[in-house]
């Protein structure tokens, strides 16, 4: 302890907390991935469910100590970091989530549900694989402060989430029995909620504090 | 190079403070003998000096250049020490009222804060009577001081290239005010006065510059301290923390809002604040550096010496180690649910308290 007074070597501050974004968003990846096979590939749920655990409480982890790392932070420097302690303080909650989505997700799995051999596996799958590569993608956006690729991220990411409220708006009406109807419109509303996570974590690249996970037509225009 | 020379200029301050206080003349060395004779004047003005000017290191290097002088004993300097470590907890005792919007925030902090007051407290009662019927550490300090090779000629003046070094700018300092007055009240008050603007601006810099310095292997070390229980690693932290940026305060004053946030324990803090109460008895020793008389280097130990057994009485023994922490917490138990006796105990005790002490014992 005494001698990290005297140790150059890794990042401490800002610089740790945003690799330990990097990380969680890592395994957020993950815990989608291997949730999603679950519904959708029928991978074994028995053998995905300790993988997703062990992933979330990882993720749950870091949560707690990247807050205490800020708190730090905030101690040691007083207000001069304020606003970039604020943002991480907000996006690592979004980032958060999107690990508890995925655990949604496998939860329907786990009820017993297997879309691989539905009809509409291939838009559910495409859905899935778009979702998983945005996920690195804001994940490297978020590391670059790159508010161009931010702005288009978001652009993108809005469209897809008008597209899932379609989706479920038509499961709404539709004459599917429910055991088909509610499964998909869980999926999209789930769906809907991480990318809707991403969006919030890329805003605080664009858009100023008082305004982090509102989004400002003006900011991610072409 | 900023900071030793900014140390340097400190070690300036002291000796001109030194200077202007042999230029007052006996009578005012008398006088200012007798009103802080009484061992509970010396610790209330201890006390209220500290708590004015913020900072134990400013004022435990003002009494070894008072003492350097020869304008105070060391019997009528080691209350003042005494109470200089009480007065510096004013600090982050102020710092954690900003938490006091939220409960229990604010008793976290407020403990944190409080536990190094009462820790202080618990030392005093125990080492001034202790002093004051034996001289146990002041002996103990003379001892050190022999065996540290200071030249301990009685009434003289020692000798040392960093003496040397540092009288030629007073001496300059000391012609040039000399050049706009003949009367030594005058001059001796000019002295004083720049020494102790010297000494309270070095050291805010110092402060400053050390803390931008190091705040990242600062930062590193309480993430390290958050995982791992505080004992000798965390009071071996507080130490070379606070002698590193010259500042008990900085050390305690961080500790406060992250044991308030719950982050930290106050049992893996406290450490790290007896720690610091060590450590910022370095600048007193630096002090001593630039004083003409032995009586100096023997007060800074003394400093020294008294925290250390402080510590070593109160923290090894896990059951009276638990005392000032559970009083701390009990205080801010009461205080979180009254906050006038919070008013009440910080204007009481850092304000108070020692004025009605001075003037009763003064």
């Amino acid at each position: 302890m005494v001698f990290e007074l005297f140790r150059r070597g890794d990042a401490a501050g800002l610089e740790a907390a945003e690799a330990k974004l990097i990380q969680m968003l890592a395994d957020d990846r993950h815990s989608f991935d291997v949730a999603t096979s679950a519904l959708l590939t029928g991978a074994d749920t028995s053998l995905v469910g300790p993988d997703l655990r062990e992933t979330d409480a990882r993720v749950n982890l870091a949560e707690r100590e990247l807050r205490q790392a800020l708190v730090v932070h905030a101690s040691v420097h007083g207000t001069s970091r304020v606003a970039a302690i604020l943002v991480y303080m907000s996006v690592v909650k979004d980032v958060e989530r999107i690990g508890d989505y995925a655990k949604n997700i496998f939860d329907v799995a786990a009820q017993g549900i297997n879309l691989s051999d539905a009809e509409d596996r291939d838009v559910l799958i495409r859905y899935r694989d778009r979702i998983s590569s945005m996920i690195s993608e804001a994940s490297s956006v978020f590391a670059d402060d790159d508010r161009d690729g931010a702005a288009d991220f978001i652009r993108e990411a809005d469209i897809l989430l008008d597209e899932f409220d379609q989706h479920v708006s038509e499961l709404v009406v539709t004459e599917r029995e429910g055991k088909e109807a509610v499964p998909r419109a869980l999926l999209y509303r789930y769906y809907k909620r991480i990318v809707a996570h991403l969006m919030n974590l890329l805003s605080a690249v664009v858009m100023p504090l008082d305004r982090l996970d509102y989004f400002d037509e003006e900011r991610v225009r072409p | 190079m900023i900071v030793i020379s900014l140390l340097y200029l400190f070690l300036v301050g002291v000796s001109s403070l030194e200077a202007g206080i042999k230029a007052l003349g006996a009578d005012f060395q008398t006088g200012l003998l007798e009103r802080v004779d009484h061992p509970l004047a010396g610790l209330f003005a201890g006390i209220l000096a500290t708590v004015l000017v913020q900072s134990s290191s400013v004022s435990t290097s003002t009494i070894v250049g008072l003492v350097g002088a020869g304008t105070l004993t060391i019997d009528a300097a080691v209350p003042m020490i005494m109470g200089a470590n009480i007065g510096t907890t004013v600090t982050s005792t102020v710092a954690s009222l900003g938490h006091v919007r939220r409960g229990d925030e604010f008793r976290r902090a407020f403990a944190a804060a409080t536990v190094h007051d009462i820790f202080n407290v618990i030392a005093v009662a125990i080492f001034l009577p202790i002093q004051l019927g034996t001289s146990f550490l002041s002996d103990t300090a003379e001892k050190l001081a022999d065996a540290l090779g200071a030249s301990g000629i009685e009434g003289g003046k020692t000798d040392s290239p960093i003496k040397a070094f540092v009288k030629e700018p007073v001496s300059w300092t000391k012609d040039a005010f000399g050049s706009l007055t003949d009367s030594d009240e005058v001059l001796g008050s000019l002295l004083i006065v720049f020494g102790l603007v010297l000494i309270f601006s070095t050291l805010a810099f110092i402060t400053k510059s050390m803390r931008l310095l190091i705040a990242e292997r600062v930062e590193r070390a309480m993430n390290s301290l958050i995982s791992r229980s505080g004992g000798v690693p965390g009071l071996a932290m507080g130490l070379v923390m606070t002698i590193a940026v010259q500042s008990s305060s900085i050390t305690t004053s961080i500790l406060v809002p992250m044991v308030g946030s719950g982050v930290l324990t106050l049992r893996n803090a406290f450490p790290v604040t007896l720690g610091a109460n060590l450590g910022t008895t370095i600048t007193a020793l630096l002090a001593s550096l630039a004083v003409d008389l032995r009586a100096g280097l023997v007060v800074a130990l003394t400093h020294s010496i008294f925290n250390l057994f402080g510590i070593l009485t109160i923290y090894p023994v896990p059951a009276v180690r638990a005392i000032p922490v559970r009083l701390a917490e009990r205080l801010a138990e009461t205080a979180s649910k009254n906050y006038l006796l919070v008013g009440a105990y910080v204007v009481g005790i850092f304000l108070v308290v020692p004025m009605i002490g001075l003037v009763l014992f003064g």
